[in-house]
């Protein structure tokens, strides 16, 4: 199990940025060109470990020279940002990646930095969590008051108070259930009662399992990936993990969907300086190329109904084959490798391709979810 | 000029024999007697002159007229005026008639050029558009004359050789080789007689018709003569073109004299430039001299356009839309020009290589010192974005900190470079 990431109070954040802020002044008044260091996201610094994901083992600093033109540029734009972020923490107010950007529009910044990319100021960002380091580790943006736009929904009988400081439960907060805060370490958990979670690539099989009312006749949670899980989806289900939850993740049988899986699995590479961002402990529950092409696989029935993978399909299960998150785990590699060889992909709106009478439909949904469960090891009643 | 003197340097045209080798562009160079010539036959109108010496309380005003048959002068009138001891110089008048509207861009690019390759003369040039063209002159300085050479063996023909025997005074083909020719000795008059089969002792004129073709034909083949002296050359030299490129007002200029080289017997210097930036237009341009007199037409046919046309700009650090101006000046005792009208220099091998190598050196040069003022200009920008990051960074940790953060230790002038 991967460590949650320690807690940090707001004040603790805007204190560090102080240090590094009056450090850097001091540099200067000394007539000293400052050098900043950090760990950046290569491969020399970061581990793959199929028990704990990605994790970053600081292994080649790399130094930002403030006698260079491009570092200097990049030193004033990293002060700025330390700058807002601690105007903004001291006003207790957040601000998305794109607000960040929009600061450099401040015409007097913009002369200076002339930045006219939002890539430049998220790549900004990365640096400040790179270099603000809290026991060893960096701290993430989130601390920094800076959260990207909230991805996914989380549907189940889980009692929790989010940023608002209302307590509700995720089974009656809309028809998606609770919409997941952007600071999910900061959520309290009250209560549970749900025997596994399980993770959906799409949100229209998510809620249709909701309309059938499969979370309350399994007890489980369903949650809504909306594609690849943003930051605050995969910290939340890290967070349902340390809680002892099955975490079952629920995608479409394509190489883009492995890489879904593995972030939430491994974390990546770029963000391995993040803790609290994999689980390890989430197991694929579907759709995988045994159902379709094994003698007792639950979908071969409606094998006919994959369609082929297309150019850009075939060159992301190749390059999967460099990912080590997914090259590495047996058993994703051995999903790959099928994909590979047939050529062809199933989506999770596969199941409506049986054709089968909507009352029947949810003794499917439930046979194949516990069915599959249960090869887990993950019990659903 | 004297008074005595102005009959014949200006009412004479120079003609005859000329065994006598210089560079030349006429009695001054600015081809003033066939100007004056060309003006009474158009015209019929007296040619006025007024000439006056320094330390002298008076000068001449003289107007005369050509004789053109019997190529002298006929003074009309002569006056004695007045003038200050300090005055001196010679002010000619005369009349022409010619085609203003047809000729008016080559005149206008004549005089420019002209400025440009003597910029040691003042111009002054009233249009009949009563337009003023004038160019101060730019330096004091004035190339070295030439001196007047003998020819050399490998310059003549058959006819020149027959007229130099009939009026040599040389009693042996030995004696006359060492006399008429520049840089024949007796070491060399030996051997090239030997070589052509020749007595030495010979008396020049008793020499048949066969055997001064095969004189004629040996010198043209012989290799040991020493090259054709280059002192009857007058080179323009780089001070006095650096002056003059002024004129055209580029960044960076470079010019190259060549070392002597001959062709058939012709000493010649190859003189080349190369100006770059400023108030040059863009894209590569040819100005061409022949004896300091610019080259007005035919441009596309000239050996120099060809070189330039073959030049790889981007060897030097150059691109065809530079603004550059290749400048070429040859002095020689025989122009090789390829048409009668003297309009274009020919393609000769060796002269063309002299002015590739002219132009390549010119470049490199150039090429040298624009990457040195770029990588100063580079480094400037540097420092200027330096400073410019720096001053934001100590503003932005000013206000995040509230301390008043300096940056005097880190730049000696406080950052506030511009």
């Amino acid at each position: 199990m991967s460590p949650s990431r320690t807690d940090i109070a707001s004040s603790e954040v805007i204190e560090l940025i102080d240090d590094v802020l009056n450090t850097l002044a001091e540099t200067l008044e000394d007539g000293v060109f400052p050098e900043i260091g950090y760990y950046g996201a290569s491969k020399k610094n970061v581990n793959f470990r199929e028990e704990a994901g990605y994790i970053s083992i600081d292994e080649a600093p790399s130094f930002i020279d403030g006698r260079k033109v491009e570092s200097a540029k990049t030193i004033a734009g990293f002060v700025y940002g330390l700058s807002r972020f601690k105007e903004h923490l001291e006003q207790n107010m957040s601000m998305s990646l794109r607000d960040f950007y929009y600061m450099h529009k401040v015409k007097h910044v913009q002369d200076v930095l002339k930045i006219t990319d939002q890539n430049e100021t998220n790549r900004l960002i990365n640096l400040c969590e790179r270099v603000i380091r809290h026991d060893g580790t960096s701290v993430p943006r989130e601390e920094f008051g800076v959260v990207s736009s909230p991805k996914g929904t989380f549907y189940g009988d889980v009692t929790i108070s989010d940023m608002s400081g209302k307590r509700l439960n995720c089974a009656s907060a809309g028809e998606y259930g609770w919409f997941i805060s952007s600071r999910p370490f900061d959520v309290k958990i009250h209560d549970i009662n749900i025997d596994a979670a399980i993770f959906i690539e799409k949100e229209a099989m998510a809620r249709n399992l909701i309309e059938l009312a499969i979370p309350e006749d399994l007890r489980i949670g369903v949650g809504s990936l909306f594609g690849q899980p943003g930051r605050n989806m995969r910290a939340w289900i890290r967070r349902l993990a340390d809680e002892e939850i099955p975490i079952l993740i629920l995608v479409d049988m394509s190489p883009w969907s492995l890489r879904i899986f593995s972030t939430i699995k491994s974390n990546s590479i770029e963000l391995a300086n993040i803790r609290g961002l994999a689980t390890p402990e989430a197991k694929l529950l579907g759709l995988s190329t045994e159902d379709f092409w094994t003698r007792r696989g639950m979908l071969t029935e409606i094998e006919h109904s994959l369609e082929s993978m297309t150019k850009s399909d075939v060159k992301c299960a190749q390059q999967n084959k460099n990912i080590p998150a997914i090259s590495k785990d047996q058993y994703l590699n051995k999903q790959n490798e099928v994909m590979l060889k047939k050529k062809r992909k199933g989506e999770l709106e596969a199941f409506k391709s049986f054709g089968l009478p909507l009352a029947q439909l949810k003794g499917l949904y439930i046979n194949y979810l516990k069915t599959k469960a249960a090869d887990l090891d993950v019990k659903v009643i | 000029m004297k008074r005595e003197s102005i009959p014949l340097l200006l009412g004479k045209m120079l003609t005859g024999t000329k065994f006598a080798q210089r560079q030349s562009r006429g009695t001054f160079g600015l081809g003033g007697s066939l100007a004056l010539l060309y003006g009474q036959v158009t015209t019929q109108k007296p040619i006025e002159i007024v000439t006056g010496q320094k330390g002298k309380s008076y000068g001449y005003s003289i107007k005369m007229q050509l004789d053109i048959e019997n190529n002298r002068p006929v003074i009309l009138e002569e006056d004695r005026v007045q003038k200050s001891e300090d005055e001196r110089g010679t002010m000619i008048t005369f009349s022409l008639q010619g085609d203003w509207l047809r000729s008016k861009k080559r005149i206008i690019d004549y005089f420019y050029q002209t400025s440009i390759i003597v910029p040691y003369a003042s111009l002054f040039f009233e249009t009949p558009d009563n337009d003023v063209v004038r160019y101060d002159r730019v330096i004091h300085s004035v190339p070295k004359p030439s001196v007047s050479t003998k020819p050399h063996p490998r310059g003549v023909d058959v006819e020149m050789l027959k007229s130099m025997i009939s009026t040599t005074r040389a009693k042996s083909l030995k004696s006359f080789l060492t006399t008429a020719f520049q840089r024949v000795g007796d070491k060399k008059a030996n051997e090239f007689l030997d070589y052509a089969g020749l007595d030495s002792t010979r008396v020049p004129d008793s020499l048949s018709v066969e055997e001064l073709v095969r004189m004629m034909n040996s010198m043209e083949s012989f290799e040991k003569f020493l090259p054709p002296s280059p002192n009857s050359l007058s080179p323009v030299g780089t001070e006095v073109l650096l002056a003059g490129i002024e004129r055209l007002s580029p960044e960076l200029v470079a010019f190259k004299q060549r070392p002597p080289n001959a062709y058939e017997g012709h000493p010649f210097i190859i003189e080349t430039g190369v100006a770059y930036g400023g108030n040059l237009n863009a894209g590569a341009h040819v100005i061409r001299f022949a004896n300091r007199i610019p080259l007005l037409y035919d441009e596309r046919s000239d050996v120099s356009h060809r070189v330039v046309r073959e030049l790889n700009l981007k060897n030097y650090g150059f691109r065809q839309e530079d603004p550059l101006t290749f400048i070429m000046h040859i002095c020689s005792t025989k122009i090789p020009f390829k048409t009668v009208g003297k309009e274009y220099i020919a393609d000769v091998d060796v002269v063309r290589r002299e002015i590739e190598l002219g132009f390549k050196e010119c470049l490199r040069d150039l090429n040298k010192r624009v990457r040195r003022q770029t990588k100063a200009q580079k480094h400037q920008r540097r420092e200027t974005r330096l400073a410019t990051y720096y001053r934001f960074i100590a503003e932005t940790l000013s206000t995040a900190t509230g301390r008043d953060v300096q940056l005097k230790h880190l730049f000696v002038d406080g950052g506030d470079c511009p």
